[in-house]
């Protein structure tokens, strides 16, 4: 059997019967149970109590017109979100301040509105005081229900058609189609969403995959070194074959961790009591293009080996794993980086930073795939990157070889990039 | 045809010259000894021979040829440092070795088992390696180095840090490999260990050769300056001799060193004149002695 093989296998086994391997991935497939079923839990739970309308307090006797108005306006929705319950008046205005407090504290209400004369418009403001701070969608929901209010206090005596009220009444509905120049046509503002939900959940695995195994094998080759098997190892088989061997191994080790984890996610998510609920939040499985998949694999495969190969080049270097985290953190930083320009992106993919980054070797399997998932990249423009990263792959893949090469032979103080490369060129290698 | 054949190899790290000219031959079945100060040399020649790093100048032959992926599979070697998984159980981390080494999973099984027969630790074949005393973690390392059946055997500092009973017992496989043909490279600071298996020794001082050739013809080149003397009674006069150049009394009798050993002979009726002899003994020169002699007094 050739030698590569036999390091493969060797690593792959080992990987698969280590503890720590087996807990993560028990305890991310667990996560992932917890995190699909959620939307069905959280529905679950809307049923029974967040659903009911919020009680929101008002002053008897208040500018009545418009408390009649939203009245109305609640009364003709079949799950109204916001229920109004008059207060009696104490008679001066501390009095009433008071009243609606106390109701607050008695729990009567979420909280309470009221009325600040505005001549100049004849339209009062309306003030809507909040027992929490994050009370957005009421508020909101009186902006609507005001707006409405008011327009027909405008029109009431003005001779409208139904329809014409309809019109009036009916919101303004906005939806976004993504332009494409191709053939098939536009995305759907809810293929959009998915777009951008994948897209997203995509990159953070792509991200934590990359980095996490990457770092395995930094961090085998280490401990390799510091328990000095290592010179027996490069005494045995050549120190490419060892080192791509170890690549390869931790490798498939990732793949099939992800493979679990998939698995137990997509069985999870297509249990029927789920479906439902994540139709309800508009995911649907079968939405996802599967030309976004074969990107997502191959942009998986690719960002693992150019980060492998330079995690393992620094590895070789280290004698000692507790100066393994120092020496890493300059790649690290690189992928960090361009993780965060892929999440910065989501909302502008279009942006020049998105776009000149998706060149960058270091960062094409995060942004390539990303402008890939929300914008239309034009065919060569897909292709000139990733041979910029197959090429640099070569480049690090021979760089890190030799590095390693020398590396492994070095102990003691981590050598500076002058050491490495005086010792590269008294070593011959 | 030499198993192993070293000549005129030079290397050089940047402006420091790690190992000049040096040049010997090992035989089959021969152990050679490989001597020095610490930074004299000896790590960078045997990762020549272990084709690690290449020698600036120079050759190193195997059977005849240079290296290759071929004399990887032929070489063991049992590193200064002891170095295997300390997680791993001793099977799966032998019978890697061992395929990595070009074997057959069962071969290297097989090979395995019998070693661990031999120095009676079968028990550890499904044990961790940290769970083990050092001495037999060193028998484990020892089975690494030799699980393949190495033609070429390269020790570095082979038996240190070992208890008396394991050195004997590493001694007399390695006595046993060599007399099974195998050729070995072994360096160490422990002299009498190079007496008593070392046919032929190199001694580096600073990467320069400063002594070569077969233990005997070197011992044999230094005088013989030391006698042992052991009576029943007071010997006097024994320093007022002429040729002697101290006296050291020991628990036994004196220790003598002399100019010349034809002064050995005088000792001898001097002594006789005054008391019985028990002992008498001119001393070859220790390997120690002639070492601390051409390595130490430079260094001073």
């Amino acid at each position: 059997m050739n030698s590569l093989w036999i390091v493969t296998a060797f690593t792959l086994r080992n990987k698969l019967r280590s503890k720590a391997f087996i807990w993560t991935t028990a305890i991310l497939a667990v996560l992932l149970v917890v995190g699909a079923n959620l939307p069905y839990f959280l529905e679950r739970l809307n049923l029974t109590g967040s659903n009911e309308a919020k009680p929101v307090g008002y002053l008897e006797g208040a500018y009545p017109e418009i408390v009649q108005g939203l009245q109305a306006f609640y009364g003709r929705q079949d799950n109204p979100e916001i229920r109004l319950v008059g207060i009696a008046s104490g008679g001066s205005a501390q009095a009433d301040e008071a009243a609606l407090r106390q109701a607050v504290e008695d729990e009567l209400i979420k909280g309470f509105i009221t009325f600040a004369d505005r001549p100049e418009t004849g339209f009062p403001e309306v003030i809507y005081h909040s027992s929490s701070l994050m009370d957005f969608s009421v508020a909101e929901s009186l902006r609507i229900a005001l707006e409405g209010v008011k327009a027909e206090m405008v029109f009431r005596n003005v001779q409208l058609s139904d329809a014409e009220r309809a019109l009036l009444a009916a919101p303004v509905a906005v939806h976004t189609l993504l332009i494409s120049t191709g053939e098939d046509g536009g995305k759907t503002a809810a293929e959009q969403g998915i777009a951008i939900g994948l897209t997203y959940a995509i990159i953070i695995l792509l991200f934590m995959a990359v980095t996490i195994t990457g770092q395995l094998v930094a961090t085998e080759i280490t401990a390799e070194k510091s328990s000095r098997v290592m010179e027996i190892l490069i005494t045995s088989v050549k120190p490419l074959k060892q080192m791509f061997g170890k690549i390869l191994g931790t490798f498939t080790a990732g793949v099939i961790q992800i493979a679990l984890l998939v698995g137990v996610l997509v069985a999870s998510l297509s249990m029927p009591h789920n479906r439902g609920a994540l139709e309800a939040l508009g995911i649907r499985l079968d939405a996802v293009e599967p030309k976004l998949l074969i990107f997502a694999v191959f942009f998986y495969l690719t960002g693992y080996f150019l980060y492998a190969t330079l995690f393992a080049g620094i590895g070789s270097i280290v004698s000692r794993t507790e100066e393994l985290g120092q020496a890493l953190s300059p790649v690290m930083i690189l992928s960090v980086v361009g993780f965060y320009i892929a999440i910065f992106g989501l909302q502008n993919p279009e942006s020049p930073l998105v776009v000149i980054g998706s060149y960058i070797p270091f960062f094409t399997p995060f942004l390539m795939f990303e402008r890939i998932g929300l914008t239309d990249v034009p065919v060569w423009e897909i292709a000139l990157s990733i041979g910029i990263l197959l090429a640099s792959i070569l480049l690090f893949g021979w760089l890190a070889a030799k590095i390693y090469r020398t590396g492994v032979l070095m102990y003691g103080k981590r050598p500076s990039i002058k050491e490495l490369i005086r010792a590269m060129k008294a070593y011959k290698v | 045809m030499k198993p192993l054949v070293i000549e005129q190899i030079v290397k050089q790290y940047g402006e420091k010259t790690a190992v000049s000219n040096l040049s010997f031959e090992v035989s089959e079945g021969e152990i050679y000894g490989l001597l020095g100060a610490n930074g004299a040399g000896k790590t960078t020649t045997m990762r020549m021979i272990l084709g690690l790093i290449m020698p600036d100048r120079g050759e190193i032959r195997y059977y005849g040829k240079p290296y290759g992926s071929e004399q990887l599979r032929m070489m063991g070697y049992l590193p200064e440092e002891r170095g295997l998984y300390p997680k791993l159980k001793v099977s799966d981390q032998l019978i890697y070795l061992g395929q990595l080494r070009g074997m057959s999973r069962a071969e290297a099984d097989r090979s395995l088992r019998e070693w661990l027969k031999k120095f009676q630790i079968e028990e550890y074949y499904n044990r961790r390696v940290e769970e083990l005393s050092k001495g037999n973690q060193q028998k484990i390392q020892f089975i690494a180095a030799v699980i393949h059946r190495p033609k070429i055997l390269v020790m570095d500092e082979a038996f240190s840090g070992l208890d008396p009973v394991n050195v004997e017992l590493l001694k007399s496989t390695v006595k046993e490999l060599r007399d099974q043909g195998m050729c070995m490279v072994f360096s160490t600071h422990r002299m009498e260990h190079v007496e008593e298996l070392c046919r032929n020794i190199t001694i580096l001082d600073r990467s320069r050769t400063v002594l070569q050739g077969s233990l005997r013809e070197i011992k044999r080149k230094f005088p013989q300056e030391r006698v042992v003397l052991a009576t029943e009674g007071e010997v006097q006069g024994l320093d007022s001799l002429p040729g002697v150049r101290s006296v050291r009394r020991s628990e036994t009798g004196y220790e003598l060193t002399i100019e010349r050993e034809e002064v050995a002979q005088d000792i001898l009726r001097h002594a006789m004149a005054q008391a019985p002899v028990r002992r008498f003994e001119l001393m070859e020169p220790t390997l120690n002695e002639i070492f601390i002699k051409t390595v130490g007094e430079r260094n001073e």
